[in-house]
This record gives C-alpha cells, structure tokens and sequence, in this order.
C-alpha cells in the first residue's frame, strides 16, 4: 500500500469537514479495531471529503467501498460492532438513512437491550443533514426526531469545528450507537474555522450541552445550524435592548436538561428553534420537558420555531418560505420578552 | 427458462438473433429508413440537450447537480422509441431527456403526445413555475399521471415498485400499458430493487428494469458492486425466473431490439424482464464530481485510461449509428462528417456541430424557461395534503 497524504493533525485551523475528518482519522490511527463502511468513501473519498484519503492509508479491508444498500451498510456495521469491532457507517446523505431504517432502529438500537446486556453496538451512523442549501427533498432532511423516537439510539448533532471532532470522538467511544447529524452547509464555511485540540484533549462528552452565548433576558435552545441563526437573532435582539442566551444543545440523546434549566432560572423566558417540521419535532419534546420541570420558572408561554409541516422545497423562495429564518427567531423572541 | 445473457456486448453471443430459441429476435428489422434517421436525430437531441445545459450550468445560470447522459443516450433514445404513448417510464437522475423524450414518434411538436414538452423539462430544470412539478423538487423529479411519468424521489431504486403497482391496475382497468424502469447498475444493490423486481415476476407484470451498467456508481466501480464469478448484472435475472438481456448500450438498434423483445413479451402477458445495456460514463458522477472523477478514474484504470477513454469516443452512440447508416447504404461516408458532434466533449462542441431542427427545437424550450416566472414562495407550503377527498 502507498503512503497516504499527510492526513493526521497539522494544528492548523479547521472547517467543520475538516475538523470530522481528523477525528476519524485519529479513531483510525489509535484504534485497529476501527471500520468504515459507507458509499464512496474509499477511492472517491466520500462524496464531500470527508474520508479523503481514508482508504489509501487504512487500506480496503478497513475502509469499504460498499453497494449501494443503507440496509446493507448499517446492517453489516451492526454484525461487525456486535463482533467486537468499532465502526463508522457513513450516509452518503442523512436523507438516505430512510432505506436503512428497520436495521437501525429494530436490530440496532435494541441488541444490547435484547441480549441483556450482552451484546452493545459500537457504531456511528454519520451522514450530511440539513437544510438551507437548495437541496430539495432529499439532500435536506433533518429526520433526528425518527431516531430520538427509538430507545437505544444516541443522537449527536455539532454545530462547530470543535464540537464536531470531539463528539465524533466520543460516540466513536461510546459503546452505543449513534446516530450523528453533520451539517452540510457548516462543512466549508469560513467564518467558523478554528484551532481544535488534538488526540485526548478533543474528546467532547455526548449529553452535554453547550452554552454558545450567554445572556440574561431569554433563552434560546436549539442544535445544528440554526445555532448560527440564532446567534444572528441574538445580536439583532441586542439592539431591542435584550440578551440572549443560546444553548447549542450538541446531544439530543441524552439530553442536557440540566443547562436548560439552569439558564431559565436567569431568563425565565424559553424559545425552542429546529429547522424540523414541527409536529412530533425535537423542540417539542424541549418545550414539553420544561413545561413539566420548569413551570414555576417560566414569566411567559414558552414557544418553538420551526419549519412547517412540509418537505424542503428545491426553488429558494419556496425553501425559504419553509425553514425557519433569523426574523421568525427574532419577532419570536421578541414576543417572549415583551410578555 | 430462456436466458440471453452474454459475457459482453461486443461478443457473439450477445446477438440475440444467434439463439434460435428466443421469440421475435429482431424487432429493428421493422424499422424503416426514416425510423432509423430519426433516432440518429434523436441522439442528437439528446446530446444536445446536455451540452446545452452544462454551459449555462458552467455561466452560472442554473440550480442544483447537472448528471450528463453524454455518452448513454442510445439508452434512452432505444429504450423509448418503440413505446406507445400510453406506457409508462421512470428515468432516473440520468436519463432528463427522457421525460421530452417519451412518445416523441407521435411529433416533437405534438401536443397530444403523452410525453413531456421540451418546454416544460426546461422549465423545471430552470426551476420555474411552468414546470410539471412547479420546481418544488430538483431536476428529474418530475412525472405526471396523464403523461405516464412516474415522479421519482432521490431514493435509488425507489420507483420500481411504483412501477408495478401502476401496471397491475392498468391491467385492472383493462389496459395494456408496460412500464419501463431506468436504473443504474450501483442501485441493483438495493434491497427494494430485488423486493419489486420480484414481485413483478411473481405476477407477470409488464415491468421492463432496464440498467444502465455505465461502469461506475459514483466513486464505486462495478468491481465493488458486482460479484466475481457473475458476469453481468442482468444474469442474476435468472434467480427471479425471468429473462435478462444484455444490450449494447452504445448501439441504439440494438437497445432497442432488446428492449422492445422485453416489451412484446410483458405486453403479450409473459411478463417482467430486465434489460441490462453496457455503456460508460463519460464525465463526473455530477458535474461537481467532474475533476475528481477524472483523478480517480485514471488512478483506477491505471496504464489502460487512455485506451479507455480512446474506445469511448470510438463508441459514441452517435459515431455507432453513422456507422449503421452508412453500412445500410442510407448515409455515404462523406455525409457521416457532417455535424461532428461525437467523440467530443460538451465545451468541444458548437452548435454547428448540431441539426438545425435539433438546435432550434431545444431554443424553444429554453426561451420558454427563461421568461417564466419563478413559483411564488407561497407554494412552498401546498399540496402537502389532497383536500376534498377522493
Ligand atoms: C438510497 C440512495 N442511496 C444513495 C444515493 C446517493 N447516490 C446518488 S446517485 C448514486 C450512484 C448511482 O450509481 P448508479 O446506480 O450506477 O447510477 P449512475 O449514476 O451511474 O447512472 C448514489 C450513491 C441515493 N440517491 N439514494
Ligand atoms: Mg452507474
């Protein structure tokens, strides 16, 4: 086998591709025991890159180019996993993961619970997710409210360079399967790039959320790109003469409840953002967790910001039309406040 | 159970006239020599459709992932030609000129044909609100009940068993439609692929799963998707007890032998068959894959790239069907050199080395797509639900 292109850490600054890809390289290199399964991944290096030069370095046997079957893929990882080995099933998209789906969320997700313990799954089902790019129906899905509905299964989404190295990391530890988001449109985008820790010092623990702003007037929950939206709103909400605090939730499951608790005892106020359709959604589950435990704390009714309950349109108005937007965030939360 | 599966197209065997057991060998036999200019026209029309689009794709003028034909068009300018109006298709990310494609024997400018216009196809590919599907989903996701187009998802594979559910109740309804299914060799790997495949043997329906083995799916060459030991992706059609014929995918004539001996059959009862037709892919998966499919190819085939590459432009489907002409004696070899357009590239190419009729039909379609409105933002949230019952 040639030797591959340099691909271990160099300490520059990372986009969020990146950032994935050292991650896995590093899984690689520290554990033999590691397998990557997936589309494309090996002689075209995954379809955005992000095993890129993977397979020249790990060789064939580690890194399978598969056919074109998400069953097949997730269902082979599983029988691996349950033999000992980690693996890394990618999705070429998360849309995709439709067609693997009895394998995941019946044979997967409940081995351990099946075999008592037994047997645990070792796997991470990664895969490009998200909206906002004109990439209509099925290159746009944020389908993670499937898997949260499914004991058994961990569900990751990162919104940084950092966070996206260091939860790869963990759930690629974790013992469990995972089910991880990665957002397409946060893959190249520069304004995000960062130093990220190398080896040990990377590992970001799942379940525990992270504050990406803080703030005193309301708090704003919500994952993956619509972060980076609520950030904007945040700053626009500045102007109105109110401070939000954004938790960036990182791990649905398990879910961090305690951050969101924590911020409402300064806010008292809660606004939920997901770019899912509304119904059955995850910020629904956030908002009916903090109806339950949060109640008293709450000065006003809690609300969620959605995309309706409709596919991703591929024309931009329609797609636009759809998803939520920084302005949806904005008045939201800006109705919260004034209650 | 007969079986006309060959090693490779170029072999003997291939031939399907060489089998003495199979039924009407040669339905190419009937066409006539203005059939046969035709369908060297509608290889043109093709190809052109593609170049044309890769250079507004290239000024920045269109949406999304552009999935040349180039090189496979005898696939689905074969494929259609003997169809009735009245059948249905499902093409694939592949096959866009299909949709304009279908029933076009009945006049290109026909307004009765059932087939899209080249009009509405522009449309949506312009993502425009006179597209069939309004522009809500990208590219080829677009059908029509009346034009007998099933709508397709992303998902590979996914429309097979559509496919055989929109026979059964033709059939039901007295009718004798057949449906072709385009797909490529990568989504044979598909589970769904096997389960309708399947089940439209079980019921002899007129299912015809035509694939269109272009060598790679993706980064994934068939090595990786195909066993060792089975030679090609048509012979496992012996497992589901129904035949498998393998075309050259190159040769127009000869796909359309194939598969109209696979369209007689389902529609005279016998059932489902699957049609393998032997191509290459000329570029990128995409035309975002495009410079990387150029490295990964190369490393792939190593030494013999360049001879590949060579024996493609050799076997353009255009460059093929001269050939045939000028054997018939229907084009002399002085005539084959006019309009050039094979074995060249889409920025190789000007429209001169085009038809006239050919170029000008593919302007209307365009014109009429850049002066239509974009849907309005509205849209994006209707149709989720059918109101007012059935
Ligand atoms: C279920 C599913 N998995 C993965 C993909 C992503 N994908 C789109 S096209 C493609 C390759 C298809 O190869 P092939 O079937 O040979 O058709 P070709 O593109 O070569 O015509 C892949 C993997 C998809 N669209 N659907
Ligand atoms: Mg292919």
């Amino acid at each position: 086998m040639s030797a591959a292109p340099a691909p271990l850490v160099d300490g520059a600054k990372k986009n969020y591709l990146l950032a994935l890809r050292e991650a896995i390289f590093e899984e690689m290199e520290s554990n033999p025991n590691m397998l990557c399964l997936g589309e494309d991944i090996g002689i075209l290096g995954g379809a955005f890159g992000v095993t890129d030069g993977l397979q020249l370095r790990y060789g064939r046997d580690r890194v399978i180019d598969m056919p074109i079957s998400e069953a097949a893929i997730v269902g082979v990882g599983c029988g691996m996993a349950l033999n000992g080995k980690t693996v890394m099933a990618e999705m070429q998209f998360i849309d995709f993961i439709s067609c693997g789906f009895d394998q995941i969320v019946n044979m997967t997700a409940t081995f351990h619970y099946r075999t008592a313990g037994d047997v645990n799954i070792n796997m991470v089902i990664r895969g490009p997710a998200g909206g906002y790019g004109g990439g209509a129906l099925y290159h746009s899905q944020m389908n993670e409210a499937w898997f949260c509905h499914s004991p058994g299964l961990k569900v990751v989404c990162p919104s940084t360079p950092k966070d996206a190295k260091g939860l790869m990391k963990s759930a690629l530890r974790d013992g469990n399967p995972v089910i991880f988001y990665e957002i397409k449109e946060l893959y190249r985008r520069r304004d995000l790039e960062e130093f990220v820790p190398e080896g040990e010092d990377a590992l970001i623990p799942l379940g525990k959320a992270r504050i990406a702003r803080e703030g005193e007037s309301i708090t704003i929950v919500t994952y993956g790109q619509n972060v980076h939206h609520c950030l904007e709103a945040a700053k626009k909400l500045d102007a109105e003469g109110f401070s939000a605090e954004v938790i960036d939730l990182r791990s649905l499951v398990p879910l961090d409840e305690e951050t969101i608790l924590e911020s409402l005892k300064k806010t008292s106020r809660l606004l939920v953002v997901n770019e899912a359709p509304m119904t059955c959604g995850f910020a629904g589950e956030v908002l009916a967790r903090m109806s339950q435990n949060a109640f008293e704390l709450l000065d006003a009714p809690p609300a969620r910001i959605t995309r309706m309950d409709t596919p991703v349109p591929w024309v931009k108005p329609l797609e636009l039309h759809v998803l939520p937007s920084v302005d949806d965030i904005l008045q939201a939360a800006l109705r919260i406040c004034r209650y | 159970m007969e079986q006309y599966v060959a090693k490779s197209p170029s072999s003997e065997s291939s031939k399907m006239s060489s089998d003495p057991a199979a039924p009407d060998l040669q339905p190419r036999s009937a066409l006539t020599p203005d059939d046969r200019k035709e369908l060297l026209k509608q290889l043109y029309l093709a190809r052109y459709f593609d170049v044309r689009l890769i250079k507004e794709k290239k000024r920045g003028r269109l949406r999304g992932t552009l999935y040349s034909s180039h090189n496979q068009e005898a696939i689905i300018v074969g494929s259609l030609f003997g169809l009735k109006g009245t059948d249905w298709i499902s093409p694939i990310h592949r096959d866009m000129p299909a949709f304009f494609m279908k029933d076009m024997r009945a006049g290109w400018r026909n307004p009765d044909r059932i087939g899209m216009s080249v009009q509405e196809v522009c449309a949506q590919v312009w993502g425009k609100a006179t597209s069939p599907g309004r522009a809500r989903d990208n590219w080829s996701h677009i059908g029509s009940r009346a034009k007998r187009i099933i709508c397709s998802t992303s998902m590979l594979a996914g429309t097979i068993p559509a496919a055989a559910g929109v026979v059964y109740a033709d059939r039901l309804d007295g009718g004798d439609a057949v449906c072709l299914t385009f797909n490529g060799e990568g989504s044979t790997a598909q589970g769904v692929f096997h389960e309708a495949v399947n089940f439209a043997a079980v019921r002899k329906l007129p299912v015809v799963t035509i694939i269109e083995n272009n060598q790679w799916a993706y980064g994934t060459p068939v090595r990786d998707s195909l066993p060792e030991g089975l030679e090609s992706f048509a012979g496992r059609a012996a497992g589901y007890g129904i035949p498998g014929y393998i075309a050259d995918g190159q040769d127009v004539l000869d796909v359309y032998d194939k598969v109209m001996t696979a369209v007689n059959r389902a529609r005279s009862g016998e059932g489902s068959s699957i049609v393998e037709c032997i191509s290459f892919r000329a570029y990128g998966h995409g035309d975002h894959d495009d410079d990387r499919a150029a490295r990964y190819r190369r490393e792939f085939y190593g030494d013999r790239w360049e001879e590949v590459i060579a024996e493609e432009r050799e076997r353009d489907p255009i460059a093929v069907m001269k050939r045939h002409l000028v054997g018939l004696g229907e084009m002399t070899a002085e005539e084959a050199k006019l309009m050039p357009a094979e074995g060249k590239s889409a920025m190789e190419v000007n429209d001169l080395d085009f038809p006239e009729d050919v170029v000008k039909y593919l302007n209307e379609g365009v014109e009429f797509a850049v002066a239509s409105p974009p849907p309005p933002a509205e849209e994006g949230s209707m149709w989720v639900f059918k109101e007012g019952g059935r």
